[in-house]
């Protein structure tokens, strides 16, 4: 059979069996074998296992569950709660001002975790039953929170970024830092489209009544703020410790993790419930990760090992014969267009160590692409039909929210996403300021 | 003419301990070079380091078959053998990258070797030399005494034989390490010369460089799955060693050349010496682990006594053989 | 036949549960020893082992864990056709596509066997200083594998017996 074939062949009965709504895993892991027995010759049973080992000595996975953990006791024993009045209270009087506020609270919780569970599960139950109750538009706030939660991979600190790290060999710390503007730039970008569809149509976003605001003393807004100093101590626990030095990546990882256990405790909030709620969470989720992830390393192997990734690899730089650039731009098309149907886990594990090696030989900087590469996996997470934030928000959400509100509600801010996509293309030094700053060491 | 039967090519999947930079140097051009001289008889696509299977399990995998030929240690490769240990830097078992040629061909090490691996379902094909293991380091040696307390990414032997000097050895994922010394979780490495400082970027992220080694040549190795080696004609087996042999003579002198360059005007590393008669106790130590590893059984007492002998030959020799 | 189909998903969901819920409370044991390994670093002397002990935990966390998240319902589908059909309609489907996975996890188990195997005859140790030896990581992974294909053949019937009318539901949602 040829490369191309066996690609084509590959990729098709994926996609034809992950419609059948199987177990996303079993899918991936299915076909891999299906190709291996065949195909592979001697040996070939032995590669499905074989990934256990290479996951297992890929070690910023121990992040995953560490974040995840986090993530939910972050959500779960309602830290955020006086976060978000914070907010709330401080941008109320705006038109919009309280959907203003959450994409705040957004950054704060991306900024003290690696996914986006945590920030979905925030906003899906503090600010999205009271936005709901203050007559805000549904289909905006959907989006608001899908959006605002999707920073959190590209706000220092960041699962995909670390995952990425590993494929591309890139170091962690100067990927965490090149995320920090372009993860803001499209935070303001998010602010800046709500503003606007908020003057323009007030009854999107309706700004407190002005008893509720007279009701609230300046002493009473100026304490509230106090409720920054807990997520900034995490924040500096998890990213501070480890990019002055202090920590590795995996032991801070477990320092957010402890550190959000412990403001739990801090706040009387550390129940038997909560606990019991976050280690099954936690446990679900992982699993749910790794196995996808165990099964995927597989597929890249069969993929790898049968010389598909030969013809992909011709296909772009060969046989179409274009600019570096070009092959750039319909790389990322294609990699919008896989978003939207492969489970983002699972791209990031098939398709990334395809991509990394192309744009390495087309001359690009590979800390610059892990962020368009991390935005264009924030774009997979809120398309349809496969998108994880879609899945949490509709487990998530409220029932007055139906699918056809999520659906639509992320138009505008896919759309956002892409104009952020574009700007840190044509900018790079959005992305490689920062870096370049606290380079180690550059000598001669 | 008679009609020519269009055959299918004999395929083989190789791995290489290297990842992708390095491996353009140490891997790449044997496999290039086989290709092209097989002329569509046969054909061997060559993987990098972890790609298809963890370094770890390659002798594995070349055993049950997932695997076709490897080029690595055997340390690396964890190679359930007794010679295992050697392959890599057994601690001042050499001193330029000539000897380990001189000691598989001249000395009988070959024979050892083959006979190590016999009946493992693997066999042993050709040893060859590379690089010394330096040192490079954030901070600064000039004694023996800066080497207490260094975090440094090394061999599992020679991780063994530093502790005894205060060294603490970190073992990660190779690709890991350049992250490790950004992050801090590193000092250093003791893991290869100059050359390979600078090709995978090590360079870039570490300060120093010291002169001073504790092994003068890596000693890696070519393997195959047994089965398949010896399923293949008799012209493609003499091919398959001609290149192999050949990328040998390519290696010896890109890193023989590219030590003595970078060291003289590579401007990433500032050079590093303790003195010799200072160093002379880290090589006194490395007598010692000697005869702890030739007490372990008799093959290693074997390998250990014709390190022996020839270390005897060659600083009898003087310069530049052995000391001067 | 069918009493011994449905004594038998009872006893995998209970044995799985049980064994999920033993390897949720590992991520203490993942967190204590990553916590340890940085605490090490300043006490004077790093350990040289919390890295790769981590690494084997988070192996039996997942691969022991595995089978309760499916209890769970935690593992992702594509789920876009597959939301809209009936229950018996993706009961029926179900049945078959999930043979696919039934299959994948007799490869992953066949494979766990032979490298555990293979650990245990040589006695394998882990490339680093500390060396431990890899029998009993591997004899975990391969046993959770084990594990994971008894719940997914558990799966399977319970989709058989739903569609004979007989419903065993997953242990967890009655509360067990
Ligand atoms: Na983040
Ligand atoms: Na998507």
């Amino acid at each position: 059979m040829s490369y191309e074939l066996i690609a084509i062949f590959m990729f098709a009965s994926m996609m034809a069996l992950l419609l059948t709504g199987q177990r996303v895993f079993g899918v991936i892991g299915a076909v891999a074998v299906l190709a291996a027995l065949p195909l592979w010759g001697t040996g070939g049973v032995e590669i499905a296992f074989a990934q256990s080992i290479k996951l297992m000595k890929w070690y910023p996975l121990l992040t995953l569950p560490m974040f995840i953990f986090m993530g939910y006791m972050l959500s779960e024993s309602r830290i955020a709660d006086d976060l978000y009045r914070m907010f709330h209270v401080w941008f109320g009087p705006v038109p919009g001002g309280l959907a203003i506020g959450t994409i705040f609270l957004m950054v704060v919780i991306s900024a003290m975790n690696g996914l986006s569970v945590a920030g979905m599960a925030i906003g899906a139950t503090i600010a999205l039953p009271e936005l709901l109750r203050r007559n805000y538009d549904k289909v905006m706030i959907t989006g608001v929170i899908q959006g605002g939660s999707s920073l959190g991979i590209l706000i220092p600190p960041s699962v995909v970024l670390v995952l990425y790290g590993m494929i591309a060999r890139q170091p962690v710390s100067q990927l965490w830092l090149a995320g920090v503007f372009p993860g803001l730039l499209m935070a303001a970008l998010f602010i800046v489209y709500i503003a606007i569809r908020c003057q323009l149509q007030p009854h999107l976003g309706p700004p407190l009544p002005k008893e509720e605001r007279d009701a609230i003393t300046w002493s009473e807004r100026i304490s509230l703020l106090r409720a920054g100093i807990l997520p900034f101590m995490i924040f500096f626990l998890m990213n501070g410790l480890f990019l002055l030095g202090y920590t590795s990546l995996v032991e801070s990882s477990a320092v957010g993790a402890l550190a959000s256990m412990g403001a739990a405790l801090i706040k009387g909030r550390l129940s038997r419930q909560v606990m019991e709620n976050v280690m099954r969470k936690t446990l679900g989720i992982s699993c749910m990760f790794m196995w996808i992830i165990l099964a995927a390393l597989c597929f890249g192997a069969v993929f790898d090992g049968l010389g598909a990734v030969r013809a992909i690899e011709g296909f772009f730089l060969g046989r179409l014969g274009l600019e570096p650039w070009h092959v750039l731009i319909l790389m990322q098309l294609s990699f919008l267009l896989m978003g939207t149907f492969l489970d983002d886990t699972a791209m990031l594990v098939i398709v990334a160590p395809l991509y990394v090696p192309l744009v390495k030989l087309l001359g690009f900087d590979l800390v610059w692409y892990g962020v368009l590469y991390t935005i264009t996996c924030q774009i997979a997470y809120m398309t349809p039909p496969f998108g994880y934030n879609l899945f949490l928000m509709r487990a998530m959400a409220p029932p007055e929210i139906t699918i056809r509100h999520i659906y639509l509600s992320v138009i505008p801010f896919v759309a956002v996403m892409l104009l952020t996509l574009m700007i840190v293309m044509m900018f790079p030094e959005l992305a490689l300021w920062l870096p370049q700053q606290f380079q180690g060491k550059l000598q001669g | 003419a008679p009609p020519a039967i269009a055959q299918e090519p004999i395929r083989w999947r190789m791995q290489t301990y290297a990842g992708a930079t390095l491996g353009q140097f140490v891997t790449q051009p044997f496999v290039d070079a086989f290709n092209k001289a097989a002329n569509g008889e046969m054909v061997i696509e060559l993987f990098f380091a972890d790609q298809i299977v963890p370094t770890g399990e390659l002798f594995r995998a070349m055993q049950a078959g997932t695997i076709d030929a490897v080029h690595s240690d055997d340390d690396s490769m964890a190679s359930p053998v007794e010679v295992g240990l050697f392959g890599g830097y057994f601690p001042f078992a050499t001193r330029s990258i000539l000897d380990v040629p001189v000691l598989f061909q001249q000395y009988g090490l070959s024979d050892i070797w083959r006979d190590a691996y016999a009946g493992t379902g693997v066999v042993w094909l050709s040893a060859a030399g590379q690089d010394p293991c330096n040192f490079n380091t954030k901070k600064e040696i000039k004694s023996v005494a800066d080497l207490d307390g260094l975090k440094l990414y090394t061999f599992p032997t020679a991780g063994r034989f530093l502790t005894q000097f205060g060294v603490v050895p970190v073992s990660i994922p190779y690709e890991d390490a350049e992250v490790a010394v950004q992050t801090g979780e590193l000092d250093g490495m003791s893991w290869s010369g100059i050359t390979e400082d600078y090709t995978v970027g090590w360079a870039n992220v570490t300060d120093y460089f010291l002169t001073n080694n504790i092994s003068g040549a890596w000693i890696g190795s070519w393997f195959a799955n047994e089965e398949k080696w010896n399923a293949l004609p008799e012209h493609l087996k003499a091919l398959y060693i001609s290149c192999m042999e050949a990328s040998h003579t390519f290696r010896n002198q890109w890193y023989w050349g590219g030590e003595a360059k970078l060291r003289a005007t590579g401007d990433k590393l500032q050079l590093r010496s303790v003195p010799a008669k200072e160093w002379k106790q880290v090589e006194d130590a490395a007598v010692k682990f000697w005869d702890e590893v030739a007490a372990e059984s008799e093959t290693k007492a074997k390998v250990i006594a014709i390190f022996k002998d020839y270390n005897k030959v060659i600083n009898a020799a003087g310069f530049p053989y052995g000391e001067s | 036949m069918l009493a011994f189909l449905v004594a038998y998903v009872r006893a995998v969901d209970r044995v799985n549960y049980r064994v999920g819920r033993f390897a949720m409370y590992l991520i203490f044991a993942l967190m204590g020893v990553l916590f340890w390994s940085s605490i090490s670093k300043y006490a004077g002397s790093p350990a040289l082992w919390t890295l790769e002990l981590a690494q084997f935990i988070m192996v039996a966390y997942y691969l022991l864990g595995g089978a309760y998240s499916m209890q769970l319902g935690d593992h992702v589908r594509m789920d876009l056709v597959y939301a809209n059909w009936s229950p018996r309609r993706k009961a029926a489907i179900d049945a078959v596509t999930v043979l696919f996975l039934i299959f994948y996890l007799c490869v992953l188990l066949y494979g766990g066997i032979s490298s555990t195997t293979y650990a245990i005859e040589y006695g394998e140790r882990a490339h680093s200083v500390w060396r431990p030896y890899m029998w009993p990581v591997k004899l975990v992974a391969a046993f959770g594998i084990f594990l994971m294909l008894l719940q997914a053949v558990a799966e399977l019937l319970r989709d058989i017996l739903f569609l004979r009318g007989v419903s065993v539901n997953h242990q967890s949602e009655a509360g067990l």
